[in-house]
């Protein structure tokens, strides 16, 4: 459709361009795959409607040099069906090619986002480790809504601007080349005059673009730490940073405004200067005779159809080609290699037993620092085995090795006999099972949460799960019960509850092996009182994984693993590792040596 | 919108210079088609070449004027959108640095943040673009109509039933696609929400193996985006052909029309030449009339959130009254002091008195939602008691003035909260003037200058998205560095020692010893709790018990239940003994 777009709210957008226009185009063409007949469709409506805006008014101005000027009677009413005709396929050709359109590039969007969210899942967990979120969801939301919004209208706009210019030129230079010379007169002095503003405007965009940026970002730090600034009254100091950072922004905006806004301006006057062109030269020449008045009038039309596409196309081009740039950073997701695939001749374990060992184990997230050294133990089934150590030990990476979120650089890792390396990844988790120290809850019902654990549990397993786990009690106080919808942050239930929820997930799933990161704080101590109990019911006979940080849940291990960095430097009961008195014996009475201090 | 729109007051005189720099151009607009009239009558038809010549150049020459006065309108239109948005900020920020901690509840920081950045830069667009093109669509419209009629009333008599009949046409195409925008809109909300919260529990999701029940509920939220959008981006793609078709249809009546009166004698061709061009004229306006018509409900959508900021009511304000006391020594003194927040009804602290002598340590146990941050919320006044009163040095807080007050007191809160910057920066945060030596003394009682010293650039340090990524203990005792600069009197730490281990937590709080300030500790650990003088037992907004360690191991049930769940019943043994 026709969009004006404003000038000055397109050059304050960003450009970013893509470094492989051609590929990316190519790229997107193949997500076109079954529309392509359609598309072929689209084209033919665009050389349509172009070929129609055209032919109208060149018919109005035949008409009127016949039965206006000259007066003529005969088919005037034929002339007229005519232009009826013309003008009726003109708007059905724009909806046409608007209506398909449409839907090939939501189409094309959505196979994009669905391609991208499938990927994502076969990411390795390294990728997430090493970025943030927010900042790959601010690229995926910004660029496929840019792209989106691109293919909707621009990609059409483009292609019939085009037509319409080259068309439009074919026609006026056939009626009359010396008054299309004259029409193309303003071309040059649009050249110029566009450049001499985007001269000026570029450095300008880019000092106000940085200002705003800085504003901005500002502005964010400063009301997302509102409450710290408060605490610390530091409230004044903050409003004269602002109005500095204010100030500079309102300079440069001024210019970088003042300056955009002439390109409009330029545009009109090109557009009136070359009408009085027309009018005039255009009156001459009909005067001599060389032309008629219908000549004149298709010109001025034409002039106007050929101004303004000349027009969108400078801008439509940066639009385009930033939503290429937007499409090329989401291609590059989709490049990032996949986690390596279990090897072909990978099993499946219908059943687990929970025996694990691990042998001369070596891992490195950078391939620079090990995160764990010749790590060697074995876990019989039913054991519960607490990890201990300072932060940074490695007790995580056993965790992350055992899930086979990673594998070791060096050693093996065996579970039920099997190397895990030749156990499909599908088949170990599923008969693991977590309590983590994010009790990470989706957006959804209770129910649906805790039916996370095991998708095909029914209503009354979900119920039992809760009820081992403590958590049925507070679920029923809830204004819905099981139905109860929680926010994505969970807000509404305390972190506590996440954590009996979180037990009832685990027991809904009834693995073989358990893993555990204990939250560190935050939790009452009823609710403490009753997360143990409901702890103890879920590990009593699976294998468990305990990253311990509360001295009674280590108390309770068969086993203690003492880690400090990366090596595992003790290992055995509660009792024995105090008798010891080594590493352990330490960690355990500063737990206990404050009261001394005192 | 008027509240926002009021800030453009001291702007009136420029923005009526801008309207009639766009009047000026708007007329000159108006009038070519008149002069081309003139041309085709005057001169093609009774060959009149000087008369060519002198309306053509006359035609020329305003379009120059023209262009002279669209410049002109671009300086006093970027003068008064860009001061409309800097007044418009500052106002803003002000508001919101006014704010108290009950207004943070009603606005999410991220709604603040949308609100001072992207709906001021939609006000100030829309300011700027009204000076420009928003008038002058609706004004062309109008005009050409009345300036056509002026041609020639019957030829142009067909605009009188097209024009308005397409003006409420597309009023109420705008009105259906902004209620089909908004569904849009939620439907894009869901598929963003589950790409977050997919990017946020990866871990979770690959741990149990969830990736096709995750996918089906992507792809079912995906589709419902997908049709949603094309149904309303196709309601809006009809408006494009249905006014090229009636303005078109336009022409063509003008043309049977203009034949018959050309017969007749009563117009002459360079009227009806003038009246078409003027139908193109009007078509491209009409059309601009959907784009404004948007960038209008969005404007109006933000002027609202703007003014949302505006009109809310600041509930802490210095008393008139209020003095500039520095606190001496810091005691504390609740005086029968209940608390409930600004949206509830329930009151979080019950009738609570106690008194804190000064430089004494006081814990804070408690379950969850006992009431521990309220109770510290109030020392500093980041809420008001409603019931009872909170005394520092025998002064009631609320005749203390704000700054001075929290100059003194320093809060470690629970969500540790770090500016970007140096980490040299973040500890100077409180304190301006504080010295290098000030600093390394904070940090090293804070156990964080070791740490610090590791990084290459030591203080200079950069943290946040362009520095180092710092761990939570990392980030906790930073922001304990930070309170303890500048020497506070009284110092607040909201569990803020939780993901500290045990050994540094036990050098931190020796550390804290050597400061002469009350220290009020919130924690959920027996060992840290055991360090303080006192220990506050908090339940359900109660002041349940107060006493040391031993004197509370002997009176209170619920402390030896606390007791017993960290230690184990062994533990307790070993603490026993230890004692």
């Amino acid at each position: 459709m026709l969009r004006p777009r404003h000038s000055a709210m397109m050059l304050t957008e960003k450009k970013r361009h893509a470094k492989d226009s051609i590929g990316t185009l190519r790229r997107i063409w193949s997500f076109l795959s079954d529309q392509k007949g359609r598309f072929a469709a689209v084209v033919f409506m665009v050389i349509m409607s172009s070929g129609l805006s055209l032919l109208g008014p060149y018919v109005v101005g035949k008409a009127i040099d016949t039965y206006i000027v000259t007066k003529q009677t005969d088919g005037f009413v034929f002339v007229l069906a005519i232009l009826v005709l013309i003008y009726l396929s003109l708007s059905l050709s724009t909806f046409l090619q608007n209506y398909w359109m449409i839907q090939i590039a939501q189409r094309t969007i959505y196979l994009i986002r669905k391609q991208l969210f499938y990927h994502f899942h076969q990411l390795p967990i390294a990728f997430f480790d090493k970025r943030q979120h927010g900042e790959l969801m601010s690229r995926i939301t910004n660029d496929i809504e840019n792209m989106s919004q691109t293919f909707n209208s621009t990609v059409i706009q483009v292609v019939s601007s085009m037509l319409t210019l080259v068309g439009a030129v074919c026609v006026m230079l056939w009626l009359s080349p010396l008054l299309t010379f004259v029409t193309l007169l303003i071309v040059p002095m649009m050249y110029g005059g566009m450049k001499w503003i985007t001269n000026r405007t570029q450095k300008r965009f880019k000092e106000q673009q940085q200002n705003l940026g800085e504003l901005n970002g500002f502005i964010e730090e400063v009301i997302s730490g509102q409450k710290i600034v408060k605490m610390f009254s530091q409230e004044k100091r903050m409003i004269a940073q602002f109005l500095s950072k204010n100030e500079r922004l309102k300079q440069s905006g001024f210019w970088a405004q003042t300056y955009s806004g002439f390109i409009p301006k330029l545009m009109n006057v090109l557009n009136n200067v070359s009408f009085a062109l027309i009018a005039g030269v255009g009156g001459i020449l009909a005067l001599k005779g060389i032309i008629s008045i219908g000549v004149i009038v298709i010109f001025a039309e034409y002039a106007r159809q050929f101004t303004r596409p000349l027009n969108d196309l400078a801008n439509q081009w940066n639009t385009l080609l930033s939503a290429l740039a937007g499409a090329e950073r989401v291609f590059e997701i989709l490049d990032v290699e996949k986690e390596e695939r279990d090897e072909t001749e990978a099993i499946s374990l219908p059943e687990m037993r929970g025996e694990i060992a691990f042998r001369h184990v070596f891992f490195s997230y950078d391939k620079e620092q090990e995160a764990i050294r010749d790590v060697s133990f074995s876990v019989s089934p039913g054991e519960t085995v607490a990890l201990v150590g300072p932060t940074g030990a490695g007790k995580t990476t056993i965790i992350q090795l055992l899930t086979r979120f990673y594998d070791p650089d060096r050693g093996h890792i065996f579970i039920d006999g099997h190397d895990s390396r030749s156990i499909k990844r599908a088949s170990l988790r599923q008969h693991m099972a977590f309590v983590l120290q994010d009790t990470f809850l989706f957006q959804g019902t209770i129910r649906e949460n805790i039916r996370y654990g095991r998708l095909n549990a029914s209503d009354e397993e979900v119920e039992e799960a809760a009820k081992w786990a403590n958590a049925h009690s507070f679920i029923m106080k809830l204004p819905n019960g099981y139905d109860t919808v929680l926010n994505q942050d969970g807000s509404g239930i305390s972190q506590g509850q996440k954590q009996l929820l979180a037990i009832a997930r685990a027991m809904v799933a009834n693995p073989s092996i358990l893993i555990l990161d204990e939250a560190t704080s935050n939790i009452d101590t009823m609710t403490e009182l009753k997360i143990q109990e409901a702890l103890g019911r879920l590990m009593n006979g699976r294998t468990c994984f305990v990253i311990a940080h509360r001295l009674n849940t280590i108390q309770n291990a068969d086993r203690i693993l003492v880690l400090n960095e990366g090596q595992l430097i003790e290992q055995g009961t509660h009792e024995s590792l105090l008798e010891a008195k080594g590493f352990y014996y330490e960690l355990y009475h500063s737990y206990l040596k404050k009261e001394e201090i005192s | 919108m008027q509240h926002v729109l009021s800030y453009l007051k001291p702007y009136r005189k420029w923005m009526i210079v801008a309207w009639i720099f766009m009047l000026i151009e708007l007329f000159v607009e108006l009038w070519q088609p008149l002069l081309m009239e003139k041309i085709i009558d005057h001169g093609v038809i009774s060959k009149n070449l000087h008369i060519i010549w002198t309306w053509g150049a006359v035609m020329l020459g305003t379009s120059l004027l023209a262009f002279a006065s669209g410049i002109a309108n671009s300086f006093v239109a970027a003068h008064v959108g860009q001061q409309y948005g800097f007044d418009l900020r500052k106002h803003l920020f002000e508001k919101i640095q006014s704010f108290s901690f009950a207004n943070f509840e009603q606005f999410s920081t991220a709604s603040l943040i949308t609100r001072m950045t992207n709906d001021v830069t939609q006000m100030q667009n829309m300011v700027f673009m009204s000076l420009r093109i928003m008038l002058r669509a609706p004004l062309l419209v109008v005009f050409g109509v009345v300036m056509s009629l002026f041609v020639h009333v019957q030829l142009a008599l067909i605009f009188v039933v097209t024009v308005p009949l397409l003006l409420v046409f597309l009023i109420w195409m705008m009105n259906k696609a902004a209620a089909w925008f908004s569904v849009v809109q939620q439907a894009l909300d869901r598929v963003n929400s589950v790409m977050r919260e997919n990017l946020a529990g990866m871990r979770l999701i690959k741990a149990w193996m969830r990736g096709t029940y995750e996918q089906e509920r992507f792809t079912k939220a995906n589709e419902t985006l997908m049709t949603r959008t094309m149904s309303v981006l196709r309601l809006i793609e009809t408006i494009t052909p249905v006014l090229l078709f009636v303005m078109n249809m336009a022409i063509i009546v003008i043309l049977s029309v203009g034949r018959m009166e050309i017969h007749t004698g009563s117009a002459t061709a360079g009227q009806v030449v003038a009246v078409v061009n003027y139908t193109t004229r009007i078509t491209t306006a009409l059309s601009i009339f959907t784009f404004i018509t948007m960038a209008f409900s969005r404007a109006r959508a933000s002027a609202q959130r703007i003014s949302d900021v505006f009109t809310a009511q600041v509930d802490i304000v210095d008393d008139e009254r209020a003095h500039d006391t520095n606190i001496q020594e810091g005691e504390v003194r609740f005086d029968h002091v209940s608390f409930r927040y600004p949206n509830s009804h329930s009151f979080v602290l019950k009738d609570i008195s106690f008194v804190v002598r000064p430089h004494e340590t006081v814990a804070i146990l408690g379950a969850t939602g006992a009431g521990k941050s309220s109770l510290l919320q109030l020392i500093p006044r980041l809420y008001d008691a409603i019931e009872g009163r909170v005394l520092i040095d025998g002064i009631d807080v609320r005749q203390m003035k704000q700054e001075s007050l929290r100059t003194y007191i320093r809060f470690v809160p629970q969500d540790i909260l770090l500016f970007s910057g140096t980490i040299e920066d973040n500890i100077r945060f409180g304190k301006e003037d504080a010295s290098m030596e000030d600093i390394i003394q904070a940090a090293k009682h804070a156990q964080i200058h070791e740490t610090i010293m590791k990084f290459p650039k030591g203080y200079d340090t950069l943290i946040g998205q362009k520095g180092v990524n710092l761990s939570g203990g990392q980030k906790q005792r930073l922001s304990i560095a930070r309170a303890l600069v500048g020497t506070p009197k009284i110092l607040l730490l909201d569990d803020s020692t939780s993901a500290l281990d045990l050994k540094t937590e036990g050098k931190l709080l020796q550390a804290l010893k050597t400061y002469t300030c009350t220290t009020f500790i919130v924690t959920q650990k027996i060992q840290t709790a055991m360090e303080a003088d006192t220990i506050f037992l908090l339940d359900d907004g109660v002041l349940l018990a107060k006493g040391s360690h031993n004197e509370l191991l002997q009176t209170s049930d619920l402390y030896r239940k606390m007791v017993e769940s960290q230690f184990g019943k062994k533990g307790l043994g070993d603490v026993k003994t230890a004692t």
